[in-house]
């Protein structure tokens, strides 16, 4: 009955795990080949491949687990997906419903786990309930603000027979996709940013899953406006337009964080404005005399910044709506811009590489060159997140992915190889450091398993590089615990899984190690042993304001 | 509690939920996680069948007022919220107490109900708004208090 109701909601592909209190799931999986299930090797790469695959191609991703340590080990995944609105189902199994409370065999309570992770959970107890759940559930995971689903179904009920059913009517009155847009605002707004002497617009996350880069582009065109991304928002505005500031927040480019600092007016579109986004927010934006605020979420309006125009919709309707109403811009617009450029001219974007180490960002600079807008790059967290959101031109939405939100460690490699399962059309490239790399590395045997043409960089600078930086730079100099000289030959541990791989210590081996993996069918690694002290710049102090940014020192 | 003036971080909101075995613990740990604070909290059923109602006394503490109530919206389980702070409601708290004293004249001129009398003390019971609630307490200790529950305020919208 479960997996009739996902074939209904044209599943195609579910990530999983069996054990105990699922097997009967998994007993009547091979009477639906419809249904292609990818056996994970942690429950953690289930929830990170079904959330790759998710923001890859846009559809639910699907993970079963079992009860207790199975479901409890989709908690990261699922925090994950929920901090970056990432629609997913989780289907878990629980014990029989007469052993719930008894502490039973791997019995968790699972809904109290996982409800702060969650957008919504279920805890299924009789078949009657089953396909109501598991329709509304896809509905809940998929609209509004997208989310993770928790589905947590007894036993018993796994094992019950009932007649098959159709699709039920959806009936939940809790939960009503109440966005509106008040156009007498829309109009507002979007006079406010073309009458403003300096407008910034700031494009999130809510832009991409809403599609509407092309209606943020419109916009900011006709309104004059410059516009930076958040992190998540790469690729909402291409990087290479006249009116672009790259990316914002306290790892921004030094121009972006100029112009939000010195706007007058700020419009932040689909975007939670959390704390990497103001750095010290007492001082965040201080020029500003009108925040303007679009969200389909109308708990984020004043929720960090008190908006003094709120738009509760999503970022397509709203900007489609503004855009009518944008009238005469204001005539210091063109100061504006030279202003921009000249700090674009001051602040650029810089690295060293005069040191002999080899540098990251000539790795990202390359593999640039070649993928130019046609590859997904799936990186994971900390400086490798940061040099390839950064040293990547994107033009376009869903070409870079990357945990936001939560900064999930792990993340890169089972996300690659769920976006490849969403996107076979596109080239993935998982960029990861080899802190990341480690916490999550047993899902190669899921690449070569099913040959996966995805290709592996590691950073591997022999540290926890971030952390590294930050103990540097901020925890007086004291490099406590962040050292990984001690790390596996991931040549060898390549080989040990079953898939080519390459080391590469000078500049010069950079382009034949490209050429190789893409010249390889199925999954690569390639072992870069970059400069150990490479930092990321510009960077914001922690606790100071997005004024006092540190740049890449001149060497 | 509500003897004193409420402080003005404190929200009151008459919430309309979905009756579930999650409920109570979906509503409780995300008003725990978003940093706010239950000070009181009484839940019955309404007069829709599976759906009860929940009155929250919440102090939101560093976080703007509205966020209590935006952040419950978000729950599936919650469908109707009615932020009453400071508004035409009727409020009222139960209280049943027990004193030793078995002279309650006083409490009962105050409103209070004679629930039962024996030779350990006197059980009584009072209704009431805020304030009112406060002065029957002070009222009890004069009568020597032995035991006291109360039930926390239940709130509805006047009609007039």
């Amino acid at each position: 009955m479960i997996l009739e109701a996902l074939e209904r909601e044209d599943v195609e592909y579910i990530f999983g795990y069996p054990g105990g209190a699922n097997l009967p799931i998994y007993q009547h999986l091979p009477d639906h080949p419809k249904l292609k299930h990818i056996l994970v090797r942690h429950e953690q790469g289930a929830a990170h491949m079904a959330d790759g695959y998710a923001r890859a191609c846009g559809k639910p991703g699907v993970v079963f687990a079992t009860s207790g340590p199975g479901a409890l080990n989709l908690v990261t995944g699922l925090a994950t997906a929920y901090m970056d609105s990432v629609p997913m189902i989780a289907i878990t199994g629980q014990v029989a419903s007469t052993q719930v409370g008894r502490d039973a065999f791997q019995e968790t309570d699972v809904i109290g786990a996982t409800s702060s992770v969650t957008k919504h959970s279920y805890l299924v107890t009789s078949i009657d309930q089953l396909p109501r759940v598991i329709h509304e559930a896809f509905h809940i995971a998929t609209t509004g603000r997208p989310g993770p689903v928790l589905i947590d179904i007894c036993k018993d009920v796994q094992q019950a027979n009932a007649e098959p059913v159709g699709r039920e009517r959806l009936d939940i009155p809790g939960y009503q996709l109440n966005g509106h847009v008040d156009l007498d605002r829309a109009g507002e707004a979007a006079r406010a940013v073309a009458g403003a002497e300096r407008p910034v617009i700031l494009a999130g996350h809510g832009v991409i899953l809403s599609h509407a880069e092309a209606e943020l582009r419109e916009f900011a065109e006709k309104a004059g406006a410059p516009v930076g991304t958040t992190l998540l928002g790469v690729g909402a505005f291409p990087v290479n337009h006249p009116l672009s500031l790259h990316m914002t927040g306290f790892m921004g480019t030094g121009w972006n964080l100029k112009a939000v600092q010195n706007a007058d007016v700020l419009m932040m579109v689909g975007m939670r404005v959390d704390d990497r986004v103001t750095a010290r927010l007492a001082d965040f934006a201080p020029n500003v005399k009108t925040f303007i605020h679009i969200d389909i979420d109308g708990s984020e309006m004043g929720k960090n910044v008190r908006p003094h125009v709120e738009l509760v919709a999503d970022a397509k309707n709203a900007l489609g709506a503004m855009t009518p109403h944008i009238g005469e811009l204001h005539e210091g617009r063109g100061q504006w811009f030279s202003q921009i450029d000249a700090w674009r001219e001051e602040h650029p974007l810089k690295y060293t590489h005069s040191n002999g180490h080899l540098q990251p960002q000539d790795v990202l600079i390359d593999m640039y060159r070649r993928c130019r807008n046609e590859a997904i790059v799936v990186a994971d967290v900390g400086q490798n997140q940061i040099w390839a959101a950064l040293w990547w031109n994107y033009d376009r939405p869903g070409l870079f992915l990357n945990s936001g939100g939560s900064g999930t460690m792990g993340f890169a490699l089972p996300a690659a190889i769920g976006a490849k399962f969403g996107r076979p059309d596109k080239a993935v490239w998982c960029v990861a450091g080899e802190g990341g790399f480690v916490m999550t590395a047993q899902e190669l045997s899921v690449a070569v398993e099913h040959q996966l043409d995805i290709k592996i960089v590691i950073l591997n600078n022999f540290s926890l590089g971030m952390v590294r930086q930050f103990q540097d730079d901020f925890y007086g100099g004291v490099r406590s615990q962040s050292d990984l000289t001690h790390m596996p030959d991931f040549v060898k541990l390549a080989d040990a899984y079953g898939l080519p791989a390459i080391r590469v210590d000078r500049f010069d081996e950079i382009g034949p190690a490209m050429d190789a993996a893409e010249k390889t069918k199925g999954p690569f690694l390639i072992d870069f042993r970059i400069d150990p002290e490479a930092n990321v710049y510009p960077i914001v102090p922690l606790g100071k304001s997005l004024n006092d940014f540190w740049e890449a020192p001149d060497k | 509690m509500s003897d004193h003036p409420l402080p003005e971080r404190v929200r009151v909101l008459s919430v309309l939920v979905e009756d579930g075995p999650n409920t109570l613990s979906k509503v409780s740990g995300l008003i725990r996680r978003r940093g706010f604070h239950v000070r009181s909290i009484s839940v019955g059923p309404s007069r829709q069948a599976g759906r009860s109602r929940i009155t929250l006394q919440i102090d939101h503490g560093h976080a703007e007022a509205d966020q209590v109530r935006k952040q419950l919206e978000r729950l599936v389980e919650v469908i109707e919220i009615e932020d009453v702070t400071g508004q035409l409601v009727h409020s009222r708290e139960l209280v049943v107490a027990k004193v030793k004293s078995a002279e309650v004249a006083g409490l009962v001129e105050k409103g209070a109900k004679v629930l039962d009398t024996g030779p350990d003390g006197t059980t009584v019971e009072f209704a009431g708004e805020g304030k009112d609630v406060g002065d029957f307490i002070d009222e009890l200790f004069q009568h020597g208090i032995l035991d006291v529950a109360r039930s926390g305020p239940v709130v509805l919208r006047r009609t007039a």
